[in-house]
């Protein structure tokens, strides 16, 4: 048991470090920067030197070689693949050291799981970075978090979570996951339809707060992905639409998290109202320098992961409501 | 006949009864089960007879303003259907009969706290306040706004957070609610020197505090819930029915028209009762 709950919990690490480099690749436009899988260019990292390259471009030639982008999709296929290593041990550690059916049945569910995410990898580069396959790739990274997450949990099996009793907060904690995981799309869907500088002034959005959008173009998940979907095909009004959406449905999340939190102060887990509350002060902070300072590298990963650490504290929460 | 209808008039029924309701409501609140019928009826009888004295001595002290109001110029004092004396008499015997049956039969502090409540409606508002500051029914208020309170103590013999929860939720809401009916009749209070809000500031500045005060409530409507004292029914109760007084107010902020302030302050009515519904719906479907 104490493996499974080490494994674990470095498998949440892991997991951290691979969305992290996900989104290091997403942002740095290196989603298409090997045109094929599971190889790169054919090779098994990428090319190195100018005979490789050579060779490399032979193969395809539509595609310049870019050692830039090569290196971030190569390094988030590999740290994946460990992840995916990691599960299948996981798995066999379960299944030898532990007869808790419910730890067992996870574990293989994850396996199952970070496989089909590996496929939905293979669907971003084969599809050419079409908004729903890359979103719904991002939303798998994510839950392969809340997974792993889930087990350790399971594992270590914490005293002070059978003491703690807020049943009285079922219903917020539930509703602020759903409205949570919906804010998360909307930013998903903003980074994957490059809508992320569609409005460079904040609060306002093109100098207006009712900026010309197109909802139906910017929310229309049958998109046609042209020859690829590299920097995004929607006109200026859709990504405007997508932009400020993500944006009001902040100003919502803020409102039920509010309420969320300052019922959990006074539950018997008050600890955790201060914990969300830091949270959500930092992912909107980051949200904001995304806007102002033109997309930082850095903040914009910290934004992705800041995203990925309240959806955990959020799911802790709604996990101790509805325990029995 | 008739001057049994005066005397009854007398007592402002409408507004004891809104009253007696809140009252209701907090000591139905105070416990997890209804407590006996017999005690909950003595117990509403004498906050009752307190809260008409209370009307009543309003009215005699009023009686010359009220005359020259159409709003109030059909009370029973104005119209010489009861002389002051016999109306004052009236008044002290039913505040005196109110203290008693509480003291006697419910407890000392519901009685201390509703006799302060009289006195501070009766007298601190209607005497001084009213004619004072722009802020009178804002301050006398907090005397409009002790019901639940009354009726909570009245069962658990102690002043509870909750209970203050609930006084504060009457005390944000009487605001609004009045000022909206002060812009309907702004011309009376300006004939009569009554300083309310529209007369000393201005209709466009009372309309501003009626939203911002209107926003206060939104938040201090959630507090039940943020505290864990009630659940989702209410919680959902309270964001309808305070996104719709919000909606009413900022509407009357932008209206020209002053029929909209009789609307505002005619939800606010409903709004008050539906909000205590809400809450004792929510308390009787959780414990059940």
């Amino acid at each position: 048991m104490n493996q499974i709950k080490n494994l674990s919990l470095f498998g949440i690490c892991m997991a951290f470090v691979v969305i992290a480099l996900g989104a290091w690749t997403r942002l740095v436009d290196a989603g298409l920067g090997c045109p094929d899988w599971p190889g790169c260019y054919g090779f098994v990292v990428f090319p190195i030197n100018e005979a490789e390259i050579a060779i490399a471009e032979s193969r395809y030639p539509t595609f310049p070689y870019d050692i830039n982008k090569a290196i971030p999709e190569v390094v988030h296929r590999y740290f994946a693949a460990a992840l995916g290593l990691l599960a299948i041990f996981l798995v066999y550690l379960s299944l030898r050291k532990t007869n808790d059916k419910s730890i067992q049945g996870w574990s293989c569910f994850l396996l199952i799981f970070i496989c089909l995410q590996g496929t939905f990898g293979y669907l971003t580069v084969s599809l050419k970075l079409l908004p729903i396959i890359v979103t719904i790739h991002l939303f798998g990274g994510f839950t392969t978090l809340l997974l792993l997450y889930f087990i350790y949990l399971k594992s270590r099996n914490f005293e002070i979570f059978n003491q703690i009793n807020i049943s009285n907060l079922k219903v917020i904690s539930g509703i602020a996951l759903a409205v949570l995981v919906f804010q998360i799309f909307l930013g998903v869907w903003t980074s994957t339809n490059y809508a992320s500088l569609a409005c460079a002034d904040f609060p306002t959005c093109q100098g207006s707060y009712l900026p010309e959008m197109d909802f139906k173009n910017g929310f229309n998940l049958n998109q046609e992905v042209g020859p690829n979907y590299l920097y995004g095909l929607l006109d200026n009004p859709a990504r405007v639409a997508i932009h400020y959406s993500h944006r009001i449905s902040a100003l919502l999340v803020t409102f039920i998290f509010l309420i969320l939190m300052s019922r959990l102060w006074f539950s018997e887990a008050a600890p955790l109202a201060s914990t969300l509350g830091i949270l959500l002060l930092t992912q909107i902070t980051l949200g904001i320098i995304n806007v102002v300072y033109v997309l930082p590298l850095y903040v914009a990963i910290a934004h992705n992961l800041v995203a990925a650490c309240l959806l955990l504290a959020t799911f802790t929460v709604s996990y101790l409501a509805w325990k029995r | 006949m008739t001057l049994l209808k005066s005397y009854y008039e007398l007592c402002k029924p409408n507004v004891v009864y809104m009253m007696l309701i809140c009252a209701f409501v907090g000591m139905l609140l105070a416990e997890e089960t209804v407590g006996s019928f017999w005690y909950l009826f003595i117990s509403l009888s004498g906050i009752a007879f307190c809260a008409a004295s209370a009307a009543a001595i309003n009215q005699v002290i009023d009686r010359n303003t009220d005359a020259s109001m159409t709003r109030t110029d059909q009370r029973p004092l104005p119209q010489g259907e009861l002389s002051a004396t016999h109306a004052s008499i009236f008044a002290l015997v039913i505040g005196i009969l109110g203290a008693l049956i509480l003291y006697l039969y419910v407890n000392t502090l519901t009685m201390i706290l509703t006799l302060a409540s009289l006195i501070g409606y009766a007298f601190i508002y209607t005497v001084y306040l009213k004619r004072a500051t722009p802020q009178n029914i804002v301050i006398g208020g907090l005397a409009g706004a002790a019901p639940p309170l009354l009726g909570w103590a009245s069962v658990s013999n102690t002043i509870e957070p909750y209970a203050l929860l609930l006084v504060l939720i009457i005390f944000v809401w009487t605001p609004p609610h009045f000022w909206a009916l002060a812009i309907y009749r702004k011309d009376e209070y300006a004939k009569e020197s009554i300083p309310m809000l529209p007369v000393t500031h201005g209709v466009i500045f009372t309309k501003l505090q009626i939203v911002l005060y209107t926003i206060i409530l939104f938040i201090v409507s959630l507090l039940p819930y943020v505290v864990l004292m009630s659940g989702e029914i209410y919680l959902f109760s309270a964001l309808v029915l305070s996104t719709l007084f919000l909606y009413y107010s900022i509407n009357l902020y932008y209206s020209e028209d002053d029929e909209d302030a009789m609307k505002t302050f005619q939800f606010s009515i409903y709004y008050i009762f539906l909000i205590f519904l809400a809450l004792l719906l929510d308390h009787f479907i959780i414990i059940s």
